[in-house]
């Protein structure tokens, strides 16, 4: 990797040292053995055995909560085990802080972006190492060698743009290729493409591709079967913090991981009833706003209209103008027959609409409060009674939805921010539960959720959908929106570019509309 | 992915902590008290009791109105100028032959319209809190100092001044005061679903949006239940020194929001209770009260009130960390 190597300087000690201990393709790079992390009483990751192989690509699956954010917090030297060995190129080794693990060249790319959204791309891949002259940043240098790393990657990014300006997916990018820059040996993704749209997933999987080309130890944790089969040479399995195997990926499929992970089989993760389709519930003609234009749809009591395009394409905009959020400049809105004008929010929750918004951390939960609040905020004009808060309606309708959604807390006190990403997404979804709606929008609902949960949000569509309510799904994740909707429109720079109807077109018909090539 | 392994050990908010918290902040304030009257021999006596109540009940009130918009994660910086401008305002009115109690309702008429003009700031010019708090701050000073001549306006109605003075059941009025403000604060923002809204704006203001809540309103709200709060003790103030004067209450934002602060309440928002200031107030005006008998050079006052500050909150972060 000539153009990434030249411009590390730091680590080229670093890299001084895994030469004096080369360790040949397929020869164990690292190794844990009995490695175990316990929090109080409890035991976030059992002790475990897996071997790293040098150039390999290995995933690691599981469901949220099975132990594998501990296990990449420990590799990286953010928290410290319990107990337990690690074996670096054969030597025992503490990795008792970020750095230690740095400097042996082990490092994260994390799903959120850690890095400073107010500095430029440039800025952000020398963070920490930056090249200087007298003392003073050589800023033009830097820029320049950052814009050549992007460009030898194929990353169509200016290296002097605002981090912040770019797309979550495009920084992701600019994680990736900091961490390939520094002389990585082993380099760890966490759900690298939760938000990345297709082409950004491609130019990912490529990166990774010819980073293990190079000799780089990748590990890939994720959501996606298909990713994990298109990438790994070997895919390990948690649960419950216990490490239950590993397999090499020629000889396992989709069922056996499934079942592996969680322990039951599902017959079908997509599992759809025909339900008889009822009268229409909204209707838009025209509708335009920020990000997307004149888009007309309908959605019919008992369906599910699905919403499929990549991360932009105005589907999430188009959700946030029909809720009431962003102003919707022309167009017109129809509510059950009537034509409507939905000014805000509460006007389109009045009318039974509901949203379960893209960002769960950013729209959807305030974190830092406890669950009942969440769950509450909605109806706490319903729970009061005069002045004051009626308390035990308040405590009924949490308790109700933590039950009925399986919410894993022990109480509705506990902070939403301490719970998973399934569980967070339940939360929101209870939210709307509790409120009762007509038209449910979920945005997204499944991204960051494991593939139980998963399982469990769909049979809660199928619910919803008896009650005589109807869904406008937007996903960026095919199979789902595909195998969901009775209709399936298409987004594509803010305009409804095609329609079809359940299982109407081939995968690959509807990601060319999506795509536009 | 980084709170996932938090499920199993998710903490379990123990229901008495928030109890516990106040306890112990009510601990530290009799710890104080008893420290004192073991050192002093003038700090239990009727009088000094009856001043250290007055003295802190105002900063008290401030502090409630204060949490009210730090828990919304903004600040109001103007509450000790609006107490100043408020004592002008009352003075000047009865001073132009207004009768007490429109008087009264004028100044308090007042402070929500300087908290409507924050929010005004905020939600619709889009400036920051601290800015448009800051601004008026100065602004109001000016002002009172304008209409009053840079001097002070005296006031003679005598059923006013006298009700600083004036105790009930032995309790002096203005700590009684506290109670009229701090019963119906505790109901709106514990009981209420107002109180409620206030708690989701400071944690996510789009979700708590995106939730059916009124975020303009519920701001407007919280800056005019501070700014009215301060008017309300520029009345007191007003009574007990039985003047008008712009610059009165200096530094008194700062007291507020030490106390609020010192009561648990959290700057980043979201975290706060009516309780917890009222507490810190009497524990700021205890330390000052403690300081004077003990003939601390009040130079040096304000240097143990910093540390004390800093050790206060520092120790309630501790156990916040702790309890995860």
């Amino acid at each position: 990797m000539t153009g990434l190597h030249d411009v590390s300087h730091r680590h080229e000690e670093g890299a001084a040292t895994i030469a004096k201990h080369p360790v040949p393709k397929g020869q164990p790079i690292l190794e844990l053995r009995g490695l175990q992390k316990k929090y109080g009483a409890v035991e976030a990751l059992k002790p475990a055995n897996i071997t790293f192989l040098s150039g390999e690509v290995h995933a690691i699956v599981g469901e949220n909560g099975a132990g594998k954010s501990t296990l990449i917090k420990l590799l990286t030297g953010v928290i410290r085990r319990t107990a337990g060995e690690v074996f670096w190129c054969g030597d025992a080794v503490q990795l008792a802080n970020p750095n230690d693990a740095i400097s042996r060249g082990i490092n994260a790319v994390h799903q959120e972006v850690v890095l400073c959204r107010h500095l430029t791309v440039a800025a952000n891949m020398f963070l920490g190492d930056e090249m200087n002259k007298n003392g003073l940043m050589r800023k033009r240098a830097m820029t320049d060698a950052a814009q050549a790393v992007l460009n030898d990657l194929g990353f169509n990014l200016p290296a002097g743009a605002l981090l912040g300006d770019l797309t979550i997916g495009q920084q992701q990018l600019v994680a990736t290729a900091r961490a390939a820059m520094r002389g990585t040996q082993f380099l760890i993704f966490d759900e690298p493409t939760a938000y990345l749209t297709r082409q950004e997933s491609a130019q990912l999987f490529r990166l990774i591709r010819r980073l293990q080309g190079e000799g780089v130890t990748i590990v890939y944790i994720s959501h996606r079967m298909e990713e994990v089969f298109e990438l790994a040479d070997r895919v390990s399995v948690l649960r419950d913090g216990t490490h239950i195997g590993t397999r090499n990926i020629g000889e396992t499929n989709d069922a056996e991981l499934i079942a592996m992970m969680i322990n039951r089989t599902i017959e079908q993760i997509y599992h759809k009833e025909t339900l008889p389709i009822g009268p229409t519930i909204v209707e838009t003609r025209g509708l335009s706003g920020p990000g997307f234009e004149d888009v007309s749809l309908s959605v019919r009591a008992g369906e599910i209209v699905g919403l499929y395009g990549l991360i932009g394409a105005g589907r999430s905009e188009f959700a946030l103008g029909l809720y009431g959020r962003q102003p919707v400049s022309s167009g017109e809105v129809f509510w059950q027959g009537n034509k409507v004008h939905i000014r805000n929010e509460r006007v389109a929750m009045d009318l039974g609409i509901a949203l379960a918004p893209e960002s769960r951390r950013d729209q959807g939960l305030c974190l830092n409060l406890p669950i009942g609040l969440n769950i509450n905020l909605p109806v706490f004009d319903r729970l009061s009674r005069g002045l004051t808060i009626n308390r035990r309606s308040e405590i009924e309708n949490a308790d109700r939805q933590i039950k009925d959604l399986k919410i894993k807390t022990p109480t509705r006190r506990v902070l939403a921010s301490a719970m998973s990403g399934g569980n967070q997404q339940k939360i929101v979804i209870g939210k709307w539960l509790s409120h009762g709606a007509k038209l449910f929008i979920f945005d997204e609902p499944t991204v960051g959720v494991d593939v139980g949960t998963k399982a469990e949000i769909y049979r809660l569509f199928a619910r919803l959908l008896e009650q005589g309510a109807g869904i406008i799904l937007i996903s960026s994740y095919l199979p789902e929106v595909y195998e969901l909707s009775d209709r399936l429109h298409v987004f594509r720079q803010g305009k409804l570019v095609a329609s079809h109807t359940y299982r109407s077109a081939s995968h690959e018909e509807v990601l060319t509309q999506a795509i536009g090539v | 992915m980084s709170v996932e392994t938090a499920t199993e050990a998710a903490p379990v908010p123990k229901k008495g902590m928030n109890i516990l918290f106040g306890l112990t902040l009510f601990g530290l304030l009799l710890f104080l008290w008893l420290l004192l009257g073991f050192s002093t021999s003038s700090f239990w006596t009727p009088n000094n009791i009856s001043n250290l109540l007055r003295q802190g009940a105002m900063t008290a009130i401030l502090a409630v109105g204060q949490t009210f918009v730090i828990i919304t994660a903004g600040i109001d910086l103007s509450v000790g100028a609006v107490v100043g401008f408020s004592s002008v305002t009352v003075a000047w009115l009865l001073q132009h032959g207004v009768p007490l109690w429109p008087a009264m309702g004028i100044t308090l008429l007042v402070g929500v319209l300087i908290g409507t003009f924050h929010a005004f700031g905020i939600v619709r010019m889009g400036l920051p809190a601290f800015i448009i708090t800051l601004a008026t701050l100065t602004s109001l000073r000016g002002i009172g100092l304008l209409v009053t001549n840079g001097s002070t306006i005296s006031i003679s109605d005598e059923s006013f001044t006298n009700f600083s003075r004036a105790d009930f059941l032995g309790i002096p009025s203005l700590f009684w005061m506290v109670i009229v403000v701090a019963i119906p604060a505790y109901i709106f923002l514990h009981l209420s679903r107002w109180g409620r809204y206030l708690f989701a704006v400071g944690s996510n203001s789009e979700a708590a949006r995106l939730s059916g809540v009124n975020v303009n309103r519920t701001i407007y709200l919280a800056y005019i239940l501070s700014s009215t709060c301060a008017a309300f003790v520029g009345l007191l103030l007003a009574s007990r020194i039985g003047i008008g004067n712009a610059t009165q209450a200096e530094g008194w934002e700062l007291q507020a929001i030490a106390s609020s602060v010192i009561g648990g309440t959290s700057l980043f928002g979201a975290v706060g209770s009516v309780h917890g200031p009222l507490l810190g107030a009497f524990i700021l005006a205890t330390i000052n009260n403690g300081a004077n008998l003990l003939n601390v050079n009040a130079f040096v006052q304000r240097i143990i009130t910093g540390v004390l500050i800093i050790v206060i909150v520092y120790f309630d972060q501790l156990r916040r960390r702790g309890s995860r």
